[in-house]
């Protein structure tokens, strides 16, 4: 009697838009095991005996180094999110927790972060990591992205050790232990939950960018997977194989990772927006 | 005003039943109360004469009408919910007269109906006003003005003064006893609170686990529960409880042994000695002293006073504490040892399972 | 950043100033220093460099709002601006006329009570958000590509055949075929956002809509909807940064031209252009900064809009 939408008209509506939003996807997935002949030939097909090739993957190891800007990508992004989880609840921690003069001010000052696209200042950036002669390093990124992911991440974790308890610090001050002590060995696991969304919204972002990799280290044998990708395409643009081939390897690590992680990642990223 | 007719209703979700059997007649213009514990299936009762929720077997009747398969509006109900669920982002006017705008109701109709509601319930200053600007009592009130303007064939309640403070629960309690005789409304009425079901119901309906453990005008249920249940549930404090066996049975009648040795004398049939029956007797019941023909024995272990009326809690020989109401110049204190008396009227006696006998 | 109690932080009792001080920066001091390094000054150093002109030998000299009026107004660079600056306009409103209506209906869809896999649909319709719009240009340039066919067989399938056309290369559709892929990445984000806000609305309401005779449809749209505005108008003003600071898609599908002939221009490839050069145009950072400046200018009045005028009306309701 409250079905005025009938539950057929819901998932067809709702089935239909999933395909229109996985199919590309998949299209390119398994038509990048196919022979060139049998993509172009019977595009929908799945990949049968006679039509599996790994010639685009071949092409892809020998002519880039796909391993090369995997490693890249990884430790960029993973040092990026240690650093800003480190460095962010000490700060957030800080912000919170001392009464100091410009507290409300620092506060709103790194608040500014959020909204502010950093790309806009790439001029300077440049021009900056260049006369540090930090062109082409991961460093140059890995500074870059800790500035960019900060803001956000000090905010969240402000909010969160704000709900720590006082009582836990104020009884671990009467044990006379140090600040540094508090922080490190009480607070930090105590904000575990919320570092873990951090983590999250801040990783995607980054392994997905274009823009520095581009600007900072576009050569040297660091570009990240993104980049790398990129160029290689532009490159083989009319190798169908070798360029259907290269999509799926940047597609399927994070397919992976989305399949076991997806309820975290979808939380972290919009929580982030939220914020 | 119309009768509500529920005949043999069953509800499960998936697997789970919590709804039973139900069979329940509700007269026009009376106010019925569903009263039980938590998760007794009170709401979900109301919520499926409402038409909230789906049956799984059974019917319901509205008037003379079968409702079973209408949506909520066109089942002619108007509900009153635990939350109010005004809409926020509408005025006080707004929300009485929303769901009669999209009934297509003339203006001049709706105008008339909520101004109607607005002077009986005495909103007419707030007409303008936000539900956030609003306080607990005068949100409920709207709540109950919106349920009005639809002049609805049933009204329902759902637990409306869980959310208020004391104080103001007792006065719209009265409020609502008051609005009851000026509609001269049918209503269905769910809480958790067996004193708001004695104080405002026609009949009360008492469930538990799904099941209707008695329907009946509230006095029945106090003086003759049909089972440990209701009389566990209505009075409070809560009836006190005695285990006991039968003893001898003759003709006449027969004696109960309670635990502490007291023995007690029925008239009446179908027992067997040795059976074990449970003795209720409420605390109000009780006196200090006195004469009758329950005797118990104990000790006080606290007293407590509320005023002039208190409870004395005395240990007597049979488990748990008995609880008995003492009246002000009485003295009671902890370690006194007193008689409890009752009268055999005031006795109730139940089987094995619970029930009533006699 | 914590808001709230009467104390906000705590004096630590029996520390000295100094050390008080020293542990305030030990704990501040990276974080502070990172940020303003590398994303306060460069952000403020663009602007003043946007006033200054860079010259052929790198010879500085302080031009004021020359760089601007150049940009604004001199016919060599004023049109590839005002074309970037109208094409991110469209952009942006294809954004909020198809991503963000598509993601309030599949919110509105996934919201429904007792729904099947519910938690399935939203996995899958969420993926494409997760990968790099680099990637996703990529396949959409190779799904729509005619040598592939693959498009116009689809097309075909319901005899629109006759439809197809080489959307990406034609000057005329190619920023609205862009368009049209960055959505179809990113209404995941739209969608649980308001997904959210939608489960936020208590079951109560939905019920006294339903007794006050309201169906499915007119209860979302005259009871839910106005109830979830605040998390629209975020989606809004999180839509209008995310596409004035667009880059990655054209770029990647387009190159740096942002071709045909800069239909697919916006501001996030003049920038690039602009700054660094490409092919025949000589990079020129003051110039770059100047739109990098303008880009920032346009993405503050659209945040302070959003902050004092849209948060201020809009109503929060909390249940």
């Amino acid at each position: 009697m409250r079905r005025k939408l009938g539950p057929l008209a819901v998932h067809l509506v709702l089935g239909a838009y999933t395909l229109l939003a996985i199919f590309p996807i998949l299209l390119v997935l398994y038509n990048s095991f196919k022979s060139r002949k049998a993509i172009f030939g019977s595009p929908l097909a799945l990949p049968g005996p006679e039509s599996f090739s790994l010639i685009g993957y071949q092409k892809v190891f020998a002519d880039s180094a796909v391993p090369l800007y995997y490693f890249n990508s990884i430790s960029v992004t993973v040092t990026t999110i240690f650093i800003t989880l480190l460095i962010g609840a000490m700060a957030a921690w800080a912000l919170t927790e001392y009464r100091f003069r410009w507290n409300t001010l620092l506060g709103i000052y790194l608040a500014i972060g959020i909204m502010v696209p950093i790309r806009l200042g790439s001029v300077s950036i440049l021009r900056l990591v260049a006369d540090m002669n930090l062109v082409n390093t991961r460093t140059a990124l890995i500074l870059v992205y800790t500035a960019q992911s900060l803001p956000l991440a000090i905010f969240i974790l402000s909010e969160f050790i704000a709900q720590i308890p006082k009582d836990l610090r104020e009884a671990a001050r009467c044990d006379g232990v140090s600040e540094y002590t508090i922080f490190f060995r009480i607070i930090l696991p105590l904000i575990r939950p919320a570092m873990a969304t951090v983590a999250v919204f801040t990783m995607i972002p980054i392994w997905n960018d274009l823009w520095f990799p581009l600007l900072l280290s576009p050569g040297g044998g660091k570009q990240t997977i993104t980049l790398g990708i990129q160029q290689f395409i532009g490159q083989y643009v009319t190798d169908w194989n070798a360029v259907l081939a290269a999509l799926s390897v940047a597609i399927i690590p994070v397919l992976i990772l989305y399949a076991l992680f997806s309820r975290q990642l979808i939380r972290g990223l919009t929580s982030g927006a939220v914020k | 005003m119309a009768e509500v007719k529920i005949d043999n209703l069953n509800k499960s979700f998936g697997s789970v039943e919590v709804l039973r059997d139900i069979d329940l007649t509700i007269a026009d213009g009376s106010f019925v109360v569903l009263v039980g514990p938590s998760g007794c299936g009170k709401s979900t009762l109301l919520r499926t004469i409402a038409g909230l929720e789906t049956v799984s077997g059974g019917e319901i009747r509205i008037g003379d009408k079968k409702v079973n398969d209408l949506a909520p509006a066109a089942r002619e109900i108007a509900m009153v919910f635990q939350s109010y669920a005004l809409y926020p982002h509408m005025d006080v006017y707004g929300n009485m007269a929303f769901g009669l705008k999209f009934a297509g109701t003339p203006k001049a109709e709706i105008d008339r109906r909520v101004g109607e509601a607005a002077r009986i319930l005495k909103l007419e200053a707030l007409m303008k006003r936000r539900p956030r600007e609003l306080s607990g009592g005068q949100r409920q009130r709207v709540a109950i003005g919106r349920a009005i303007v639809r002049e609805p064939k049933v009204f329902l309640f759902d637990e409306p003064l869980s959310n208020l403070d004391a104080a103001l629960r007792v006065n719209t309690r009265i409020e609502i006893a008051k609005l009851h005789k000026m509609l001269k409304a049918t209503i269905v009425y769910v809480t958790h609170d067996q004193v708001e079901a004695m104080t405002l119901a026609d009949k009360i309906v008492v469930m538990n686990k799904g099941r209707i453990e008695q329907a009946g005008k509230p006095l029945d249920l106090y003086y003759k529960p049909a089972n440990m249940f209701v009389a566990g549930f209505i009075g409070s404090p809560a009836m006190n409880f005695i285990e006991g066996e039968i003893g001898e049975v003759t003709e006449k009648g027969y004696s109960v042994r309670l635990a502490d040795a007291t023995s007690v004398n029925f008239t009446g049939n179908g027992v067997r000695q040795g059976h074990k029956v449970t003795l209720g007797v409420r605390p109000e019941h009780l006196a200090v002293g006195g004469t009758g023909d329950l005797k118990l024995e104990g000790r006080i272990d606290i007293v407590e006073r509320l005023g002039e009326t208190g409870y004395a809690h005395v240990s007597t020989g049979s488990g748990k504490p008995i609880i008995a109401e003492v009246r002000g110049g009485e003295t009671g204190e902890p370690g006194q040892a007193v008689t409890l008396t009752a009268t055999l009227g005031h006795t109730h006696l139940f089987d094995e399972a619970g029930q009533r006998i006699g | 950043m914590a808001e709230g109690t009467a104390a906000r932080g705590s004096d630590v009792i029996g520390t000295s100033r100094a050390s008080h001080a020293l542990m305030l920066l030990f704990f501040l001091g990276p974080a502070v220093a990172i940020y303003t390094l590398f994303s306060i000054y460069p952000l403020i150093a663009t602007i003043v460099l946007s006033t200054f002109d860079e010259g052929q030998g790198g010879v500085r000299s302080f031009v004021g709002l020359d760089n601007f009026r150049t940009l604004l107004f001199d016919p060599l660079w004023s049109k590839p601006f005002w074309n970037a600056l109208l094409n991110n306009c469209l952009f942006f409103l294809i954004h909020m006329l198809v991503q963000n209506p598509i993601g309030i209906a599949l919110a509105a869809l996934l919201s429904l009570p007792r729904l099947p896999f519910r938690t399935g649909y939203r996995t899958l319709i969420f993926m494409p958000t997760m990968l790099s719009v680099v990637i996703i240009g990529f396949i959409w340039q190779l799904i729509l590509s005619p040598l592939w066919g693959i498009s116009k067989g689809f097309l075909n399938f319901f005899g629109l055949g006759s439809l197809f056309a080489p959307w990406l290369g034609q000057e005329e559709s190619a920023l609205v075929t862009l368009s049209l892929i960055s959505v179809w990445q990113f209404v995941g984000m739209p969608m649980i956002l308001i997904y959210t806000a939608l489960l936020a609305i208590p079951d109560d309401l939905t019920d006294a809509a339903t007794v006050d005779g309201l169906n499915q449809i007119r209860t979302f749209f005259y009871v839910k909807l106005p109830l979830i505005l605040p998390t629209i108008g975020l989606v809004s003003i999180l839509t209008f940064v995310g596409n004035f600071n667009a880059f990655d898609l054209i770029y990647a599908v387009k190159g740096a031209l942002a071709g045909p002939n800069f239909a697919s221009d916006i501001m996030g490839t003049l920038f690039y252009r602009t700054f660094f050069g490409y092919q025949l145009q000589v990079g020129d950072p003051a110039m770059g900064s100047a739109v990098a400046t303008l880009m920032f200018i346009i993405i503050l009045i659209g945040v302070m809009i959003y902050l004092f005028v849209i948060q201020r009306r809009i109503q929060r309701y909390s249940f």
